[in-house]
């Protein structure tokens, strides 16, 4: 019988930004979408960690120290997966 | 423009501190706040090295990166790349990088590094950084990098010697970058495993003040009740503080209208000087502590941070009539003058939402409207000046202004089309600071000197001509009214009364409006002159004496002149009409037609025009006339 690796249970929590709790801390996989280069220079970037503050039409996120306001349509181009303590 | 000194340019990321480091430097009042992208223009300086050698400092727009971005990030990096034909490639580029954000600061950093010029990495807000558990290592920071570390503290001053010193000619090499140039990829990279050597974070995330702010300033039903108290305090205060410095100006006024008075014999040079001169210039200068008033608040929400938070608020709203809540700044900033406010639509990403926001970024009732309404406001409710009744007419002068605005603008951007690329909304919310009294004080000041000058030109100009033509040609008479209809004004004023009495106005009232489409600050001092007002000798009436001279004046019939459908057509008028011509020459340079410009000016003057006529025809239908 095969096992779920590591991996796959990665691949299996990975969620839009938009879609994450509030409150939580996320790490950020990948950048899928047009709007992607100006996270890019905003810092949003594969790997960094990214805590979610507040949900809405527009959300709030603190990443590195920053915090930034993110509209809803460019959070889901933001996929990421929980941070486990 | 070549110049003859070495160059040194200030890069970095929007709300970085680069015009703060760049005023510390060059002991300028350049425009600093505590939000993305104050500075879109680029601004020079000069200051000396500790060995007495002359730099010329330019102070570039924030941006993300070298290439894309805004039109006011586009011009830092065409100028640091050498592509910009008005300002030469820089010889040193300081890059100011927030120590708070190293991670996101450095990519810039590095790209600037990889255009092989020398560089010098000025470590702005060491002491924010710190306060939050960063542990900052710049020697680590220089030797991973190549180039020289300075922490800094520009708004304190803090730094700046050893800043200088590093700046000490030769200027340092060019490094050698330690990633694969050209490669963004390994870049980023880079950057992040150096900042994470020469910044340590605390691991765990710790609720700071701004959090703790931004849950009540940010609520959705809170933030939106702090944003209107916040804006209706800042009309009241307006209204309020300002008694005591205008007393003073009156007197000034009645001090020097007796002194002329009691040197000069009477004549036309001693009424050119009393009734043009210091009454006609008194007239709009009086409003000047309203305006100071006016800069100071706006510099307070400025420097704060809560400019961005305003933004966000109102994103959702402003997505209903085709904008984005970057707009909202410009259109903010346009309360305290539209020139700035028209400037500040370059951070703004869509190009057809930046033409819209030009276009109806007059509409914010400026400074210069502020003369109009406070001394109409009080006419419409039958009072003297104060009170919390005349602030909530007055914020909602502000806020039909706006509203319209608001509609102008669904209505422009459903026909210019969609973006071909679409925007996203996406905005740095800064940390909230202790607002830089020492910078809003000078700015206050600067403003108002430039108030000032204004009244001692252009204002001055109008003022004499219009004297002179309520003066000549002269008739011997002994009714006043019959000496000013053979006047040049009477005659003016008897051409065009056809024209604007459907508005409500007489020919003098028609004849003000028209002296005040240079600047609408005018139109005080010409319904002073026109309708032959005399500054009181009562240092606290010489307002009032100008309104219960406006409430009596009647038309033919017996009814009133300036009863509420007048006044209110009055105030809808100067709403409306865009009356500053500074203002149309950079709406030319941002939009880069005059076509918009001239546009604008018709629009908006028929626009109020009609608006004034519908307001007044109305009225007159429920008698209020």
């Amino acid at each position: 019988m095969a096992h779920a690796t590591v991996q796959d249970l990665e691949i299996d929590s990975l969620q839009s930004l938009a879609q994450a709790q509030v409150g939580c801390d996320f790490r950020i996989r990948a950048l899928e979408g047009p709007g992607c280069e100006q996270l890019r220079h905003l810092g949003f970037c594969e790997t960094l960690q990214v805590r979610k503050l507040a949900g809405g039409r527009n959300l709030i996120c603190s990443v590195c120290g920053t915090r930034l306001a993110v509209s809803s349509a460019l959070a889901e181009q933001v996929i990421v997966s929980p941070v486990t303590p | 423009m070549e110049s003859a000194l070495e160059t040194v340019a200030l890069a970095g990321n929007p709300n970085a501190g680069k015009t703060t480091l760049f005023n510390a430097l060059c002991g300028t009042a350049e425009k600093v706040g505590n939000y993305s992208g104050v500075t879109v223009s680029v601004k020079r300086g000069e200051f000396y090295t500790p060995n007495g050698r002359k730099l010329e400092l330019i102070d570039l727009p924030g941006c993300y990166s070298l290439t894309g971005g805004t039109p006011d990030q586009q011009i830092a990096g065409n100028v640091l790349l050498g592509e910009n034909s008005d300002h030469a490639r820089p010889d040193l580029v300081v890059c100011v990088l927030d120590s708070s954000n190293l991670e996101r600061h450095l990519q810039l950093a590095l790209e600037v590094i990889e255009l092989n010029l020398p560089v010098i990495i000025a470590l702005n807000m060491v002491d924010m950084a710190e306060k939050t558990g960063l542990r900052l290592d710049p020697v680590k920071l220089s030797e991973e990098l190549g180039v020289p570390v300075v922490p800094i503290q520009a708004n304190r001053g803090k730094g700046l010697v050893e800043l200088k010193q590093a700046m000490r000619h030769p200027f340092p090499a060019s490094p050698e970058p330690r990633w694969e140039s050209g490669n963004a990829e390994a870049r980023r990279r880079f950057g992040f495993d150096t900042a994470e050597l020469a910044a340590r974070r605390p691991t765990l995330h710790s609720s700071n003040f701004s959090d703790k702010l931004d849950t009540i300033l940010l609520h959705p039903v809170l933030g939106w009740i702090c944003f209107i108290g916040i804006m209706f305090a800042l009309f009241w205060s307006i209204f309020s503080f300002a008694g005591i410095p205008m007393g003073w100006i009156e007197s000034l006024q009645d001090f020097l209208t007796g002194t002329v008075e009691g040197a000069m014999a009477g004549g036309d040079l001693r009424d050119l000087l009393t009734q043009g001169v210091i009454g006609g210039v008194g007239a709009v200068v009086i409003f000047l502590p309203q305006i100071l008033l006016l800069f100071f608040f706006i510099g307070l929400l400025e420097s704060s941070g809560y400019m961005s938070r305003a933004a966000f608020l109102m994103d959702g709203f402003m997505a209903k009539v085709g904008l984005s809540g970057k707009a909202f700044l410009p259109l903010l900033s346009s309360y305290a003058c539209a020139i700035p406010g028209v400037m500040a639509t370059r951070t703004i990403d869509s190009a057809k939402e930046r033409l819209v926001t030009i276009f109806v970024a007059p509409w914010m009732s400026c400074s210069a409207r502020l003369p109009v309404y406070l001394l109409l406001v009080p006419m419409l409710l039958g009072g003297s000046e104060g009170g919390s009744m005349q602030a909530l007419v007055f914020l909602s002068l502000y806020v039909l202004g706006t509203l319209t605005a608001f509609v102008v603008a669904r209505i422009l951007r459903g026909r210019l089309g969609p973006d071909e690329v679409k925007s996203h909304f996406l905005l740095e919310l800064p940390p909230y600071r202790w607002p830089q009294w020492s910078y809003i004080f000078r700015h206050v000041l600067d403003r108002g000197w430039a108030f000032l000058k204004n009244a001692g030109t252009v204002i001055l100009g109008i003022m004499i001509l219009l004297w002179a033509a309520t003066t000549y040609p002269k008739l011997e008479s002994d009714d006043p009214g019959e000496v000013l209809a053979h006047t040049i004004v009477g005659r003016v004023s008897a051409f065009i009364e056809p024209v604007v009495k459907p508005l409500g106005f007489d020919g003098r009232t028609g004849t003000a409006i028209l002296t005040s489409f240079a600047a609408r600050e005018v139109f005080v001092g010409s319904m002073a002159q026109l309708f032959q007002i005399e500054v009181s000798d009562d240092e606290q009436e010489t307002r009032d004496h100008i309104r219960d001279r406006l409430a009596a004046e009647k038309w033919p019939d017996g009814r009133p002149m300036f009863g509420p459908a007048a006044v209110i057509s009055l105030l809808i008028f100067y709403i409306y009409a865009l009356q500053c011509l500074p203002t149309s020459a950079v709406v030319a340079r941002e939009a880069g037609s005059w076509k918009w410009a001239v546009g604008q000016f018709v629009f908006m003057t028929l626009f109020a025009a009609g608006a004034s006529l519908l307001v007044y025809q109305i009225a007159r239908l429920f008698n209020l006339a």
